[in-house]
């Protein structure tokens, strides 16, 4: 028999250990939900969802003249949804914000081009608010300068628009998913999975072998960074197929996806060792990874971007690991950005994943 | 026959709590030694010291001539261990449990072969929880021989098993200790540990209350003037059940 346990035998154990745990992996239910099942039905819901335009729904009171030549310029306009109603109905769909505003025009003479149009607006919705009124005002003065026989204004707009993709919600929302995805599997097939074995004494029995504990972590996670980048990749392949998800520089982009998913992956690891080494029951576990990991889900700018929260609150949500994790993506997908721009979220993302392998040294119990 | 283990003044302190205190004893080649004792005894810890799965406090273990601090990876690759409740990878199955025990130990076995030896060889590929109690405990001492050891741990073997399983245990256990393997296992269950063990210490409170074989233990007990109370009886209710049911294993 040989007589030191040496780095070879290591080796050999490290990889025969990490084939059997992924393979394990591949067995259980949890990977399969969280890793797999709820990432790609949000993308496919996103996906799905993601194809409505910006419009301004105009409600036009049944009662009134509906041919007045204001009205029928802006049922024309393409970004704008009319509805016809009574009057009482419109202003009960405004109040539930379900319209933009509500136009009317009533006569104002025996002049059938004299007329004043009414626009009924609501406080809770500005920003359409501003749109409707925009656009009304927009349209009221060309046509008086036009019947008032105006040919040559002193001021004149030319407007020029430019081309570009255009941009779906699907584009943002898969760097966020496959976030999540990482994210979730990181912490929650580490923490319930090292619960799991901690109680039934798997590890235990393990540590009775000749191979080093660290050997048998740092296999456990590496079959868990196998199983996440297939997870990536299958995220990505579902994505760029079936909702066709744009890479702006091709397999680059991919190749740099892949790149930036294994940091953050080794990062969020990090978190998972931490929390199992905390806690040793699922009771316990339970609570605590849902504190780590629903806030960045909601503010990580999974979802939506980062910069609809509030100000008091975005520079907190902005150091979250999740959202250096996506910023860091959408830099290269959404703006079509170098690698390097990412360089300074990457560096976020490594420090978190550092303090975390740190506590997680000081505080893993193996039983 | 030489010490194949050597215990000194072995001591395990939890905050206040002593759970072994001040233990000596020693382990000849070739025996099965027990460790018999109640519930909180300070068995199991004992035998997670010399298994090398906890610290001691003080004191001193050689197992094979290693000390289980000093040298723990040697002692690692000398021993077997069972420990008391299942501790298999529950999504992988027994042949490929075995195998990745193997890597682990560096050894090269035949996984299949190993299965036979315990008649589990049609469950290679079925996993760890769908095996009986009485199948779980046979693969899990199975895989205590995974390095070809000198020495392997059983703590409690039998407890939760029916009497066929048990039985069947038993034999398990002697023929294996009749290769050459020295056998270390605690218990409570008084015929297990005349049934099996040459030699016993009785633990309790974390101390060893005596050590020796059954037979002078019975008559150190005689000598002191202890008379049982003696029943005649024939039969008791172990014989009629076996007689019921048979001596046939019982497997799903």
């Amino acid at each position: 028999m040989k007589k030191h346990y040496s780095k070879p035998h290591q080796i050999r154990a490290f990889f025969v250990m990490m084939k059997y745990f992924f393979l394990a992996q591949t067995r259980n239910a949890g990977t399969f939900a969280f890793g797999f099942l709820f990432p790609v039905v949000f993308i496919s819901i996103f996906g799905l969802i993601g194809n409505s335009t910006q419009t301004l729904t105009i409600g036009l009171p049944s009662d009134t003249n509906l041919n007045n030549p204001i009205i029928k310029t802006i049922k024309q306009e393409k970004f704008v949804a009319t509805q016809i109603a009574p009057e009482s109905q419109l202003e009960t769909a405004m109040k539930q914000g379900k319209l933009s505003g509500i136009v009317s025009t009533t006569q104002t003479s025996d002049n059938i081009s004299h007329y004043q149009v009414t626009i009924i607006t609501s406080v809770a919705n500005p920003t359409e608010a501003s749109g409707v009124t925009a656009l009304i005002n927009g349209i009221v003065d060309e046509t008086n300068l036009h019947d008032a026989g105006v040919i040559n204004p002193p001021i004149t707009i030319a407007q020029k628009q430019l081309s570009g993709r255009e941009i779906r919600y699907i584009d943002f929302a898969l760097p966020g998913q496959i976030g999540f995805a990482l994210l979730s599997t990181a912490i929650f097939g580490t923490v319930f999975g090292l619960i799991y074995l901690k109680k039934a004494l798997v590890l235990k029995r393990m540590f009775a072998t000749p191979t080093r504990a660290i050997t048998i972590l740092l296999a456990q996670g590496g079959s868990r960074l196998i199983m996440a980048v297939l997870q990536t990749l299958i995220i990505l392949f579902l994505g760029i197929v079936a909702f066709k998800f744009y890479l702006p520089q091709g397999w680059i982009t991919f190749v740099e996806l892949l790149i930036l998913s294994v940091i953050a992956l080794i990062a969020f690891l990090g978190f998972g060792y931490f929390m199992a080494g905390l806690v040793n029951d699922e009771n316990a576990a339970g609570p605590l990874v849902n504190l780590v990991t629903l806030p960045q889900f909601l503010l990580s700018g999974t979802f939506f971007p980062t910069n609809e929260l509030p100000n008091w609150l975005q520079p907190l949500a902005n150091i979250l690991p999740l959202s250096f994790f996506n910023e860091a993506v959408r830099k290269i997908t959404t703006e079509g950005g170098n690698i390097e721009q990412t360089i300074p979220y990457m560096l976020g993302l490594i420090l978190w994943g550092a303090v975390m392998y740190f506590l997680a040294a000081k505080t893993f119990k193996w039983e | 026959m030489s010490d194949i283990i050597t215990v000194k003044n072995l001591v395990k302190k939890y905050k206040d709590f002593v759970a072994v205190d001040d233990i000596s004893f020693e382990v000849k080649q070739g025996e099965i030694f027990g460790i018999l004792g109640p519930n909180g005894a300070g068995k199991t810890t004992t035998l997670e010291i010399m298994e090398t799965l906890k610290q001691l406090t003080s004191g001193k273990v050689i197992i094979d001539g290693f000390d289980v601090t000093k040298h723990s990876r040697e002692v690692k690759r000398r021993i077997g261990v069972q420990l008391q409740a299942s501790a298999f990878y529950p999504e992988l199955s027994l042949i490929e449990l075995l195998d990745m025990f193997a890597a682990m130990y560096d050894v090269r076995i035949n996984p299949l072969e190993m299965l036979k030896e315990v008649e589990l060889e049609d469950k290679a590929k079925n996993y760890v929880k769908q095996l009986s109690g009485g199948q779980q405990q046979r693969f899990s001492i199975a895989s205590t021989l995974i390095n070809k050891p000198n020495v392997i741990f059983l703590d409690e073997p039998t407890t939760g098993l029916d009497p066929q399983a048990r039985i069947h245990l038993w034999e398990m256990v002697k023929k294996i200790n009749k290769s050459g393997v020295t056998i270390v296992m605690t218990t409570h269950y008084m015929d297990e540990a005349e049934q099996l063990c040459n030699r016993l210490a009785i633990m309790d409170h974390g101390k060893i209350l005596k050590i020796g074989t059954p037979k002078l233990f019975i008559k150190d007990l005689l000598d002191s003037g202890f008379k049982k109370e003696i029943k005649p009886e024939p039969a008791n209710l172990e014989d009629v059940f076996l007689n019921l049911t048979g001596r046939q294993l019982r497997e799903g």
